[in-house]
């Protein structure tokens, strides 16, 4: 399973975060205290989770109405700032309830530099599918 | 030529459009049909103006994060991709293109846009 540690090998990765479907925040890691301090995740992670599930009900709803497939379900939410961005997803998750698990891992984010910054190398990190213990 | 022409022209984008910020135009090409066109837009304007809100919230708790203003936003199915790049939306086949072509491109050919969203 992705780690916060794999997340944090990306390219210009600034921080790293695990959060609950409620936008609490469990375990980060952070690169450049400087630039990206705990109480910033903490907001991040509220945000993000808000926006992936908004996201999800527009894919569904999406779906529905054009009868076009692809969009659902969400494999990540990317929010493009300024200087960063941060790519989340809740993928794993969807791997641990196909599996008929009750009990889900978090979601997970990862923010980069965008100077740097390797979409799709996050997203094929966040998307890693390892067998479901 | 336009940003939608250009983002047409892209491998595997399959529809790009512009919406105006205060919601009351909109306008696309590609493989849309004019209501999901308008749906697609609404969507896309409604998240824009969310993320905005939300990185103003953060700005204030930490100013100079780095967030704000917000470039854009993208959402990632498992066979499309939403990108979305100041008020320029367009939908790209994942097995086709390439995310980080462009969203280079999209950021660069929008860096001049005013952030004010008028």
């Amino acid at each position: 399973m992705t780690t916060l540690d794999d997340l944090m090998k990306l390219p210009g990765a600034m921080a790293a975060f695990e959060f609950r479907g409620s936008g609490e925040m469990l375990e980060h890691r952070i690169a450049y205290p400087d630039r990206i301090n705990e109480s910033t995740l903490d907001l991040l992670a509220h945000m993000c989770a808000a926006n992936l599930s908004i996201a999800t009900m527009q894919a569904r709803g999406w779906e529905k109405v054009t009868g076009m497939e692809g969009f659902y379900p969400i494999q990540e939410f990317t929010l493009i700032g300024f200087d960063w961005s941060v790519v989340v997803s809740g993928l794993q998750r969807e791997q641990y309830k196909q599996a008929g698990k009750f009990s889900l891992p978090p979601f997970m984010g990862v923010v980069l530099a965008n100077e740097s910054a390797d979409y799709e190398a996050a997203f094929g990190l966040l998307e890693r599918k390892e067998p479901v213990p | 030529m336009s940003i939608v022409t250009d983002l047409l022209a892209k491998p595997g984008v399959i529809a790009a459009g512009e919406y105006a910020y205060r919601g009351d135009r909109f306008s696309y090409r590609g493989e849309l049909s004019e209501n999901h066109a308008r749906v697609a837009s609404i969507m896309c304007r409604a998240t824009t103006m969310s993320v905005n809100m939300e990185a103003s919230m953060l700005e204030a708790l930490q100013p100079l994060s780095g967030l704000l203003p917000p470039r854009g936003w993208l959402v990632h199915g498992p066979g499309y991709t939403v990108c979305v790049v100041a008020n320029v939306f367009c939908l790209l086949d994942n097995r086709k293109g390439s995310i980080n072509d462009l969203v280079g491109f999209m950021c660069q050919a929008l860096a001049a846009i005013p952030s004010d969203m008028i």
